[in-house]
């Protein structure tokens, strides 16, 4: 597959998803820890002695919500649309009657999405993290935490996109099942007893959490209940195998299966 | 000279449901219209020779090469789908461009490619507005513009003139003439016989999923000899000329009308009542204004073919 073509797929679709309502609406949810952050901030000024520690809620509540929610929601939404709107809008033929590879049209409009929802995903973390440590924002150790969770999120936003690009290939009713996978397996799942837990990617992205290595309380130790982690260095592989194995299944049924538009 | 696209077998099932059944023919450079009412099976032939859908059973090739994920063939190939949808929040330049960018031409030429195909399918005034402003006649020119944009060897385009006023459909028509004229391959679809009329002589009539007959209209004509063949005659004395021909066997029936002075009877024969009509009109000095054979009409020989 030429370089070229992939690079050709990925502009095309980053053009079109600039100007999408589907961007501004996800970039509207994607901002709602920050407009979260910003109240509590605002109601610290304004009622003194109040309970909320900034750093703390950052830490625990807002990326609980961004690992546990939006990047689910967000890769969601954007991996199963990746075939489903070209089948939905019937514009699919447009890019199939171009000499360009499907695998290339699959990694060039993965990659174009996966480029937005890092944005956004960074956007969210990075600036409820300022707005929550207005008076930590000189402490590195402050800023090399929140950058290692906002690897984590990076991580799983991925290897969630590429699990629903791979299920929108595939199943014609991708959101149902994606939202069943998501809120049910995902969720459930992960607090299963022994080696089943393994079967979710949010174990690995919880075993990379800093307190499933140091097993102290503070910083997302909530979030480990029932957990029984796994190493950082096979949770990044595993992590970022499966994301491979997603998109190669997803290019192989795209590039096999008819697509048939609905009359 | 060479078929462009030939298929053997073709065959495409939709579950138990037939698209196309065993369609085996060639199609050569020029004009051919592929004719047939909704569910003809048309638009599955098309996406199968677009390489858009897989053949059930059968094959078919392009310039001798298999179309189905070949992806090499596509850039010989210009695609005009039927169904009227785009991206909508691009305007049409930037729909052509991007389009265009993914043939990996340089910049220089996919701006001057999109503009020429602007250009020729008149859009070049309107090329900075957004698509889901555009009138139905100027997203079916723009669906035409996409196709030819990057000037392929073979245009395909299924139900072009859909939906189109008079003049839209003009438009449209001198298009693909002039495509045709550049001495490439066009493959058009319709279920409205006089389109198919203004483009081209060269039909595919296609019925359930067959191919009823292909070729020229006369030819097609001559496929069908079995059916009555009508011959029109509009006369000073229609009665004398019934009564005339009341007595040839080749004659099978005789009509008054539909307009005044007309004549409409049917021959098996066709040759021998083209020879017999002068000698009896002659013979009886009847003054005849026009001799016609509704039967050259398209509509007329499909009616014939499916039995209507």
């Amino acid at each position: 597959m030429p370089r070229n073509a992939l690079r050709s797929v990925f502009s095309f679709f980053f053009f079109i998803g600039r100007k999408a309502r589907k961007t501004r609406v996800f970039f509207l949810i994607s901002g709602l820890p920050v407009l979260v952050a910003l109240v509590v901030q605002a109601s610290r000024l304004f009622a003194a002695g109040a309970p909320v520690d900034g750093p703390s809620l950052f830490n625990n509540v807002i990326m609980a919500f961004e690992l546990q929610f939006l990047i689910l929601v967000l890769a969601l939404f954007y991996g199963t649309s990746i075939v489903s709107e070209e089948l939905e809008g019937k514009t699919l033929t447009y890019l199939t009657t171009r000499p360009v590879d499907k695998t290339a049209i699959i990694l060039g409009k993965y990659a174009s999405y996966g480029l937005f929802l890092l944005i956004m995903l960074a956007a969210s973390v990075v600036l409820s993290f300022i707005v929550l440590n207005i008076e930590r924002l000189a402490d590195p150790d402050a800023w090399m935490a929140m950058l290692g969770g906002l690897g984590v999120l990076a991580l799983g936003l991925l290897a969630y996109l590429a699990f629903f690009t791979l299920v929108g290939a595939f199943l014609k009713k991708s959101v149902l099942f994606g939202l069943f996978f998501s809120f049910g397996w995902e969720n459930v799942v992960q607090y299963f007893p022994g080696s089943t837990q393994k079967f979710t990617l949010m174990h690995y992205l919880k075993s990379l959490l800093p307190a499933a290595s140091t097993g102290s309380p503070g910083k997302l130790s909530f979030l480990m209940v029932g957990q029984q982690p796994s190493s950082p260095g096979v949770s990044i592989a595993t992590l970022l195998a499966l994301t491979a194995v997603f998109l190669a299944a997803a290019c192989l049924i795209f590039s096999r299966k008819e697509y048939i538009f609905e009359e | 000279m060479t078929a462009v696209i030939r298929t053997q077998s073709l065959s495409k099932w939709y579950g138990n449901v037939l698209g196309l059944s065993d369609v085996t023919l060639e199609i050569d450079a020029g004009i051919t219209g592929l004719l047939g009412p909704n569910g003809a099976g048309k638009s599955t032939f098309l996406k199968l020779i677009a390489g858009q859908i897989k053949p059930s059973i059968g094959k078919v090739t392009i310039f001798d090469e298999p179309i189905w994920n070949n992806v090499g063939t596509f850039a010989r190939l210009g695609f005009c789908p039927e169904q009227d949808s785009f991206y909508e929040d691009m305007t049409g330049w930037e729909f052509l461009t991007r389009l265009l960018s993914l043939y990996l031409f340089s910049p220089a030429e996919i701006r001057a490619k999109a503009e020429r195909a602007l250009d020729f399918v008149e859009l070049t005034k309107d090329k900075d507005r957004l698509i889901r402003g555009y009138s139905r006649g100027m997203r079916q020119r723009l669906k035409v513009a996409q196709a030819l944009a990057h000037d392929p060897q073979i245009i395909i385009l299924d139900e072009p003139l859909n939906g189109l006023d008079p003049l839209g459909k003009r438009k449209v028509i001198r298009i693909i003439k002039d495509f045709k004229d550049a001495g490439k391959t066009v493959i058009v679809s319709s279920h409205v016989l006089p389109e198919i009329e203004a483009l081209t002589r060269s039909i595919i009539l296609l019925h359930q999923g067959k191919i009823l007959a292909q070729g020229d209209i006369h030819f097609i004509r001559d496929l069908i000899d079995k059916h009555p063949h009508k011959i029109s005659v509009m006369c000073s004395d229609t009665r004398g000329l019934a009564a005339r021909l009341v007595g040839e066997p080749s004659v099978l029936n005789i009509q008054f009308g539909p307009a005044p002075d007309t004549i409409v009877f049917e021959t098996r024969d066709r040759d021998a009542v083209y020879g017999l009509l002068p000698r009896l009109v002659a013979d009886n000095v009847i003054d005849v204004e026009e001799i016609t054979s509704p039967d050259d009409n398209l509509q007329a020989v499909f009616d014939y073919l499916t039995g209507k």
